[in-house]
């Protein structure tokens, strides 16, 4: 903060300073500071960004959280709130203000949900000096070892280096008022300081695609063990910060399988490193194969341009190269290189981002549905989702950010809606958790849908939280499959029309993503069918409604 | 003494949550609305106990469905209100399509003689409800700080006078009912009473009892329902075929806490003889205004009756008792209790009407390794049997006339239900178990999952020993609290852990003495290890002992004190 020589000047006046002279100039400056006459780059405010970390068995440990989250939050703390079966240990390392809410189980015992925590904590022997942590223990007295779990975490982290801002607090099965109290001194403990200059550094945006490595650092499928879906959540880290808003998405290239690859090289006979022209470039013909071509579901022309090389006589269908070589063999390898320079190049596949890089700067997340279709009676899958979805941890992955500049979050004043069913939901996680972070004061609303509640309700525990500390003003659901009736997002829009239509009408912007048809479709007839019916248009008129809306970009749609 | 009113500083939060519900109401019609969660408020978590629910979740998949971001997989056990254990052959077909649309499909026969179906997610409670009370069902008052399901012996060849008894069941379970129309606002959609005065509550007040209450009838000389297990028990007093009265039985109970010296179980204590219905009654309304009165409200782990009662001193307990009844106690009558059983295959009563009690293991009525819910939905479709349920978890087809006992026996036939009775081993048959694992949030280890398998391997060694047809009882629970009656056991298991149990040897065989916890945190090998050289000893000498339990009892030097 200071300058080199304002800092050697500082300190050589240090130096020369007795210890109690030391102590009466450090009182003094203090008092300077709180007297407000002195002169800061902005106005000093209290900044309380801290995380609540909870272990919970019966769910009081999760209750108070959320109590002390909105609590905070309606102070204009920036708060993060997980659960220590969720949260990522990694990830303690930056944390600066840890605030920690910890039951205890059986014999001393910290909950099953939080062991895996614990255990991390037991064992670990990284060094958190920058840590400011504190500890609320949940407890009950007529067990012999009195929130010992609480105790444990707490010497833990004094033993690793961190600051422990309080001693442990101790609260019985009567805990509510005791931990009130408590998190009351714990948000005033915080320290004073001047705020930094801005929360994400303006930075050049370049032109052109940039690609990106990163590493895979988490991939789960979202959907619970009875669903009929596959959709993964995938956490990408990378070495430098990736530039990119909420609304963008990920792009990149599919590798074809290696089995395929191999399969067909294989069948034709040809050196997998003989060097072939494409597109004015050599690559081996492995490269291709593997990094380039569209082996899949080839066009009708290419099929019919390798019938004509090889004089075959084949039906104009559509087919994979591997079904082609196999049931129309090769007939010589100087065919096949001059086939190959007909096959277009993979296109980029896109995929929704939903993280925000507000909440972390060298990570990014994506929502994956493992496409499966049947081709030639067998059951297959898309190429990308396959690969994505097949991602191991610490497996690397090229991409680069696509802009999607007409699908951007209004001023953070503005309220929004959000209709994003199915893996629709990605880029509305990106807003939410944006909004969230920055505290955007408009008024957010969900509407989410999918077969069923039970298996299919992605980040339904964020959503929640969202919901509990007021970062989610509503959420509707529609659960397809739960009832006897087929029931959609459009149909729980239409029963919540007015609201709607009050919400568009106070300039509410609208955002729609997932699938182009039916869904998108749908929601545009259920739209216009409320501006008939709350609006008191007739039917052109609304028509004519939805399309000024989307022209002056109130209403915006990512569909695919 | 702790008369607590409420206001008072250290109530526990039950019973806060009790005072200000509004007559179990609570906020329960918002955390059913609530689409984001299939869980309830917290507070109503403690409230649907009182309608015969609980929320539970499936603790297997606690990790997986943290990961995936999905909150824990709730469901809730709904648990019928069946004063004696009794179904037409209507209700259990209604009972058979409700598992099947509604619940795991499982339908599950408890130790109190009722029926709970498992797995009900949220949004199926009411249609659930709304489809027993078609049948005139209800789960009212099944859980909770109330009288539970009330118990009575369950196999009418048991006495001439058994359906006089039988219905005292249902008087009982009238006489405790709370008052509140709360059940029918919130799950059946009725329309509240116009005025609150309809639902004033002179018995549970707004603070309803401190603890569960349970009240069972035995009929000697069986004691099939364990009636020293119960807060009150009713023991009948039948002299030539004429019922006299029933001696009054209190303070039984049997959960406690791991590590918790302060709690334990016990049996009841037999105070006196009441001779009228309408004394009788009185007198367990009386002890339950006593217990609402004096039990502890400030410590769960100190609120059954039982622990009222020794605070207080029997003696003390009864004449206050008396007080408020108006009227003394008789002397108790004298009884003999010779068997603890249920009376499995064909029986006929006086009437000359057959029974048949089918062995279902630990209760659970499913189509697995025989497929008994279809058997039984089988024989309830041609509308000859009643069904009739034993506090041991089986089943009885009852009240059959004799022209109509070829057709039931033919299905029982047909699926192999006479054979699977009669080949379960007599210890298999008579054994207990309770929920457990992967629902009860109780649970520290596994239940009703797990006993079976252990007794396939104890049967090798009652084989061994020639005692594969000493009807040796043994019970499993998954916690200390009892559901199970593990302490009423000669063989108890109590668990402590995922694969440990505490064992408990040395109860009798009619339910008269507790069992001793002989070994803490033992796992299956150390079970088998421990029983082996027990149980060659016991038929070593089993000429001079009635029953394995007292062979332990009386040879105190085999086991650890």
């Amino acid at each position: 903060m200071l300058s080199e020589g304002r800092l050697r000047a500082l300190n050589d006046f240090i130096e020369k300073t007795s210890k109690e002279e030391l102590i009466w100039i450090n009182g003094y400056i203090a008092g300077l500071i709180s007297s407000s006459g002195l002169k800061t780059s902005e106005a000093a405010t209290s900044q309380k960004k801290f995380t609540i970390l909870y272990g919970t068995d019966t769910g009081n440990s999760k209750k108070l959280a959320l109590e002390f989250t909105a609590a905070a939050k309606k102070q204009g703390a920036k708060v993060k709130m997980a659960g220590m079966d969720t949260y990522r240990t990694e990830d303690l390392k930056q944390e600066k203000f840890l605030c920690i809410i910890l039951s205890t189980h059986g014999d001393g015992d910290p909950p099953p949900s939080a062991k895996k925590f614990y255990d991390y904590l037991m064992d670990t022997s990284t060094w958190y000096p920058e840590l400011e942590f504190a500890v609320l223990a949940l407890g009950d007295t007529s067990y012999p070892y009195y929130c010992k779990a609480g105790d444990d975490v707490h010497q833990r982290f004094v033993a690793l280096g961190a600051n422990a801002v309080f001693p442990v607090q101790k609260c019985d099965v009567d805990y509510q008022d005791d931990a009130n109290a408590w998190y009351q001194t714990y948000l005033n403990s915080f320290p004073v300081e001047a705020p930094k200059e801005a929360l994400v550094p303006a930075k050049k945006v370049s032109h052109g695609k940039k690609w990106y490595t990163g590493i895979i650092q988490g991939n789960t499928n979202l959907n619970g063990h009875t669903s009929n879906k596959e959709t993964h959540h995938i956490e990408i880290r990378t070495l430098e910060p990736i530039l990119y808003e909420p609304g963008d998405s990920l792009g990149m290239i599919p590798k074809n399988k290696k089995s395929t690859v191999d399969r067909i090289l294989q069948m034709v006979h040809i050196d997998p490193m003989l060097s072939v022209p494409y597109k004015g470039g050599g690559h081996t013909l492995l490269h291709l194969l593997t990094n380039v071509l569209n082996i899949s579901f080839l066009k009708e022309s290419q099929v019919q341009k390798y019938a004509d090389l090889h004089e075959h006589e084949i039906p104009k269908i559509r087919m994979d190269l591997i079904d082609l070589v196999r049931l129309y063999p090769v007939l010589h390898a100087n065919l096949f290189i001059e086939f190959i320079t007909h096959l277009n190049e993979q296109t980029p596949r896109l995929y929704s981002i939903c993280s925000s890089p507000r909440v972390r700067e060298f990570e990014m997340h994506i929502l994956v549905s493992k496409n499966t279709f049947t081709a030639m009676n067998e059951v297959k899958y898309g190429l990308a989702s396959d690969q994505l979805s097949g991602f191991e941890e610490s497996s690397s992955i090229d991409f680069y950010i696509h802009k999607n500049k007409s699908f951007r979050l209004p001023s953070p004043e503005t309220d929004i809606i959000m209709i994003g069913p199915g893996t629709g939901i990605a880029p509305m996680r990106s807003f939410l958790e944006d909004r969230d972070a920055i505290g955007a004061e408009g008024k957010n609303w969900l509407l989410f849908g999918e077969q069923h509640f039970t298996s299919d309700f992605f980040y339904q525990t964020e959503i929640q939280q969202y919901a509990s500390t007021g970062s989610l003003s509503r959420v509707d659901l529609a659960w397809s499959r739960d009832q006897k009736e087929k029931y959609y997002v459009q149909h729980r829009m239409l029963e919540k029309g007015k609201e709607l239509y009050e919400w568009i009408q106070r300039g509410a912007h609208v955002y729609i993503s997932g699938t182009r048809s039916p869904m998108s479709e749908d929601v545009e007839k259920a739209w216009i069918d409320i501006f008939y019916t709350h609006g008191g248009k007739s039917a052109p008129e609304s028509e004519d409604f939805l399309n000024e809306l989307k022209e002056s970009g109130q209403y915006k749609a990512d569909v695919y | 003494m702790s008369n607590q009113k409420s206001g008072e500083p250290n109530l526990t939060s039950v019973e806060k949550i009790k005072m200000k519900s509004d007559g179990l109401r609570g906020s329960l019609t918002d955390s059913l609305k609530d689409e984001l969660t299939g869980a309830l408020r917290e507070d109503d978590q403690s409230l649907i106990k009182h309608h015969g629910m609980y929320q539970q979740d499936d603790r297997d998949l606690r990790e997986e469905r943290a990961q995936k971001k999905l909150e824990w997989l709730y469901s809730y056990m709904i648990r019928l209100r069946l004063p004696g254990g009794f179904l037409s052959p209507a209700q259990w077909i209604a009972l058979h399509h409700i598992a099947g649309e509604h619940s795991t499909g499982v339908i599950k026969i408890t130790t109190r003689q009722t029926i709970q179906l498992h797995g009900i997610l949220k949004s199926h409670l009411k249609p659930t409800l709304k489809a027993f009370a078609i049948q005139r069902l209800d789960s009212i008052a099944a859980c909770g700080d109330v009288n539970r399901n009330v118990i009575c012996s369950a196999h009418p060849k048991q006495s001439r006078v058994h359906e006089e008894v039988f219905q005292y069941a249902d008087k009982i379970s009238t006489l405790a009912l709370p008052k509140t129309n709360a059940y029918y606002e919130i799950w059946l959609d009725r329309e509240s009473l116009t005025s609150k005065e309809e639902e004033k509550d002179p018995l549970y007040q707004d603070r309803y009892l401190p603890r569960k209450f349970k009240i069972a009838i035995a009929i000697p000389p069986n004691n099939d329902v364990d009636v020293y297990a119960n807060d009150i028990g009713l023991i009948a007093v039948i002299e030539n075929d004429k019922l006299l009265g029933f001696n009054l039985a209190i303070g039984g109970g049997l959960g406690a806490t791991h590590g918790n010296k302060d709690t334990y179980p016990r049996l009841a204590t037999v105070i006196g003889f009441l001779d009228t219905e309408e004394k009788i009654l009185k007198a367990i309304y009386e002890v339950m205004t006593v217990q609402r009165d004096y039990g502890n409200r400030s410590d769960r782990k100190q609120a059954r009756l039982k622990y009222t009662i020794d605070k207080m001193g029997i003696d003390q307990f009864k004449s206050q008792v008396e007080e408020r009844c108006g009227f003394k106690f008789e002397p108790a009558r004298d009884f003999q209790f010779e068997e603890r059983t249920d009376y499995f295959g064909w029986h006929q009563n006086h009437e000359g009407k057959w029974y048949y009690t089918v062995f279902v293991e630990n209760g659970r009525v499913a189509d697995e390794k025989r497929s008994i819910k279809t058997a039984l939905y089988e024989i309830a479709k041609t509308g000859k049997a009643n069904f009739r349920f034993t506090a041991n978890q089986k089943v009885i087809l009852s009240d059959i006339e004799p022209g109509d006992k070829e057709a039931v026996n033919q299905i029982l036939l047909d699926y192999d239900l006479i054979e699977h009775t009669e080949d379960a081993s007599p210890i298999r048959r008579n054994a207990v178990a309770c929920v457990a694992m992967n629902t009860c949030p109780l649970a520290l280890a596994e239940g009703q999952r797990y006993l079976p398998a252990l007794i396939g391997k104890i049967e090798p060694l009652l084989k061994k020993y020639k005692l594969l047809q000493d009807p040796i009882s043994i019970r499993m629970t998954g916690c200390p609290n009892g559901c199970g009656r593990p302490y009423l056991a000669e063989i108890g298991l109590v668990g402590t852990s995922y694969g440990h149990y505490n064992l408990h040897l040395g109860g009798d065989r009619l339910g008269l003495r507790l069992n001793e916890k002989m070994y803490e945190n033992v796992n299956e090998e150390t079970i088998l290890n421990i029983l082996d050289p027990l149980l060659k000893k016991y038929a070593g000498s089993k000429k001079k002992y009635k029953s394995f339990g007292d062979f332990i009892h009386l040879n105190p030097a085999l086991t650890p004190t």
